[in-house]
């Protein structure tokens, strides 16, 4: 079995690191009001930028699982 | 480790030389959509997603290569793929940031975007820091592709009784002149739709590469089980070994790149600058990180998996020498049979050659922007009319091309020093991209960010990055997260880290220290000789750089030299250059990208959502820019006069290409008819016969 610094400790630092500028990105684009939550379009686009990080998550953790114990 | 030479057959030679001469031809058609240097460099912003989608795939796959990956893939398994799966987090800012800005503002390039939010001189440090970089990464490019071919060629051509040795350089330079050619004769629309060509060969072959490799191995379920643990995880070691961990390529590749790559690689955002609309470009941005690019991990990086699973087979068919950079040719070499060999081999070049095009035609775009037109400014020459101007910019845009392609050539030369492509790629990143990548995203997403923190981020940031690369052990070991230091080459990525924190630690710090330099700015100025001290800061400040870069002291010294520089050229900033809030802030970041849109326009933007009109065109025989539509048309549409207007082919498949931005002029009462300008035609080369849409943009 490889060491945990070989597993789960890149996947918790990249989504840790990854989703702080993630959120400091939305954060700012809900702010300055550059994506309006009042426009069906940019509701959207909102869901699909939330979706895209759960996605990439998902498959990384999936990759890990299948790496292990498969 | 041992080379391969000569490994390519006449039929391969044939499939090879076939396709070169075809995305010739192919690439040169184009040149017939290229009015001006609009047209040129941005390919009149026209086309659908899929069509930037598809060929910034092309592009982005070829600067990173089949080579590099497969390499990685060999040594260290899927976690060759981060590099492909970790560009995410930046999307937020990218798609409601920095893409709307481009192309609201209407800015042709990185600097023209620094003089606008600053001011001309920032504009100067920036156009070297980006000509430095583009040059670079065209060298790197050029480099790749010779390394990758001259394996393939025999040691010597004999041709008509002449002996002609096959040598690095002249790889180099034939494949240079046949990129050169479609890109100066054809421009954006070329390279855009020779990458559509290119990465749908780059795509099926590499996914065949997969495929046909996991079945010559016995199957997924074998190849899988062949695979050692450690190379099947996707994520590296988080600190070792130095040439690839973690922790250094998550810094150096999915922060300091992925932002370069989104935010001023400006072969990327002049796809984005072609394409139709704002949310066009989006779509193609989250499609391409959604869906192609782990795809392309895929594809890059298989080649290395099946050649460990080939090595851990009973008889191996793989040398275990073989050297990691060539592994992915002579696992295709293994698994694909006499001419499907060829094929493979016209993939890995529409790759690489993807990404060179893409690269001359930036540069040049760079050069015709923050070059040459403010060199014109400068003579104050006069100027001839609008349309010999074009013309005459356009020819200087292919002149552009040549001259930068022979530079680029010029630029092989130093990189073949690294060890590795991959090493070259890495150092030239994480050195090269933090002074600009924060320059920009701080320019863009903070409003308080002035000029004399942009200035003292390039040259007190780059400053402490050189320091930083001379004294690694003392002053990048603190970021180091325990990555261990190789003498050799230092912190080939983690020093990304130390470069980002130093650039974005200086700008920040003197930006909030701003009324600090003003105030020593208005005692300066009350002295009688204030312009002499001044020249002498200016004096100093050149000093310190000469000291810095020739490293002519202790490290103890060069730091104080670094801050007294910072320190100067802030109170320089503040006395000389101007910086009026209105002006360098409205339209120019991301809290006021409504006032970009309306001054896109030029008017209030029309935000209501219409629907998409089917029309048959007419002809006026004036050439003013505004189309006809009828009432009833722009009733649909929710449209009024003066709004923007987009009228392209109704056949899909054409992707945009035949299309032209307007405006809408007063209507008539024929419904299904819209009248248009010679220009307009001459522009999309609209046929009789065949339907358009028309679609408001705002």
């Amino acid at each position: 079995m490889p060491p945990f610094s070989h597993t789960w400790l890149p996947f918790i630092y990249l989504y840790g690191f990854g989703g702080l500028f993630f959120s400091l990105g939305l954060y700012i684009i809900y702010k300055s009001k550059s994506i309006n939550l009042k426009r069906k379009a940019h509701r959207r686009w909102l869901k699909i930028l939330v979706f895209g990080f759960a996605y990439f998550m998902i498959i990384h953790a999936i990759l890990i699982i299948a790496a292990l114990y498969w | 480790m041992e080379s391969l030479h000569g490994l390519g057959t006449a039929t391969d030679w044939i499939v090879m030389l076939a396709y070169f001469f075809s995305i010739m031809l192919f690439g040169s058609y184009f040149a017939k959509y290229n009015r001006s240097t609009n047209d040129f460099f941005f390919g009149g912003r026209r086309f659908a997603w899929w069509l930037i989608t598809v060929s910034i795939v092309a592009t982005g796959v070829g600067s990173h290569s089949f080579v590099k990956y497969s390499a990685k893939g060999f040594e260290y398994g899927l976690s060759s793929t981060m590099t492909y799966m970790n560009d995410w987090f930046f999307m937020p800012f990218f798609l409601f940031g920095w893409l709307p800005i481009v192309v609201y503002t209407k800015i042709r390039s990185i600097p023209e975007y620094f003089e606008r939010r600053f001011s001309p001189t920032v504009r100067f440090i920036a156009t070297i820091f980006q000509l430095l970089y583009m040059i670079g990464y065209l060298g790197i490019g050029l480099l790749t592709l010779g390394k990758v071919f001259t394996p393939l060629l025999p040691q010597a051509f004999d041709i008509i009784g002449m002996h002609i040795p096959v040598t690095l350089m002249g790889v180099i330079v034939v494949i240079a002149i046949i990129t050169g050619i479609y890109t100066t004769f054809g421009g954006q629309t070329a390279v855009i739709f020779t990458d559509l060509l290119q990465g749908g060969i780059l795509l099926v072959t590499g996914v065949l590469i997969f495929i046909t490799g996991v079945s010559y191995v016995g199957g997924f379920d074998t190849f899988w089980h062949l695979l050692p643990v450690e190379w099947r995880l996707p994520l590296a070691d988080f600190n070792k070994p130095p040439d690839f961990n973690f922790v250094g390529i998550f810094w150096q590749d999915g922060v300091a790149g992925s932002v370069g790559f989104l935010f001023m690689n400006m072969g990327l955002l002049m796809r984005f600058m072609s394409a139709k609309s704002v949310d066009e470009g989006r779509k193609a941005a989250i499609f391409n990180v959604l869906f192609m690019l782990p795809i392309s991990a895929l594809v890059v990086g298989s080649a290395g998996w099946i050649g460990k699973a080939l090595l851990e087979m009973n008889n191996s068919p793989l040398n275990p020498n073989v050297n990691s950079d060539e592994v992915f040719i002579a696992v295709t070499h293994i698994i694909a049979s006499e001419g499907v060999f060829g094929f493979v081999l016209a993939a890995l070049t529409a790759t690489l050659l993807s990404t060179v095009d893409s690269l001359i035609n930036a540069i040049a775009a760079v050069y015709i922007n923050d070059v040459h037109r403010p060199i014109k400014k400068l003579i104050k020459r006069r100027l001839a009319s609008e349309e010999k101007e074009a013309k005459k910019e356009l020819s200087a845009a292919r002149w552009a091309s040549i001259f930068f392609t022979v530079i680029g050539i010029i630029a092989t030369i130093p990189f073949n020093n690294y060890p590795t492509v991959y090493e070259a790629h890495g150092y030239f990143h994480s050195t090269l991209t933090p002074p600009l990548v924060t320059a920009i995203f701080l320019g863009v997403f903070w409003k308080r960010f002035t000029t004399a923190g942009v200035l003292t981020t390039f040259l007190g940031g780059s400053s402490l990055m050189i320091i930083g690369a001379r004294y690694p052990d003392i002053l990048i070991t603190p970021f180091a997260h325990g990555t261990p230091m190789d003498p050799v080459h230092p912190y080939t990525y983690i020093s990304a880290l130390y470069n980002t924190v130093v650039c974005v630690g200086v700008g920040v710090l003197v930006t909030y220290l701003q009324p600090v330099f003003v105030g020593l700015s208005e005692r300066i100025k009350k002295y009688k000789k204030h312009k002499n001290l001044m020249s002498a800061l200016i004096i100093f400040i050149v000093f310190f750089l000469f000291l810095i870069w020739f490293d002519a002291s202790t490290l103890g010294v060069l730091l104080s030299v670094t801050i007294l520089m910072i320190i100067f050229t802030s109170i320089s900033a503040v006395y000389y250059l101007k910086y009026d809030p209105e002006t360098h802030l409205e339209g120019l970041t991301v809290w006021s990208v409504k006032k970009a849109k309306e001054m896109f326009k030029g008017s209030k933007v029309n935000e209501k959502e219409g629907e998409r009109v089917y029309v048959k065109w007419r002809l006026r025989s004036d050439d003013e820019d505004f189309i006809n539509l009828s009432k009833e048309d722009m009733k649909k549409m929710s449209a009024e006069v003066g709004d923007m207007v987009y009228l392209c082919d109704a056949r899909k498949y054409l992707g945009g290409l035949k299309s032209v931005h307007s405006r809408i002029g007063e209507p008539h009462n024929e419904t299904g008819l819209v009248f248009i300008c010679r220009e307009h035609k001459l522009s999309a080369l609209f046929l009789e016969d065949k339907m358009l849409y028309a679609e408001k943009e705002m």
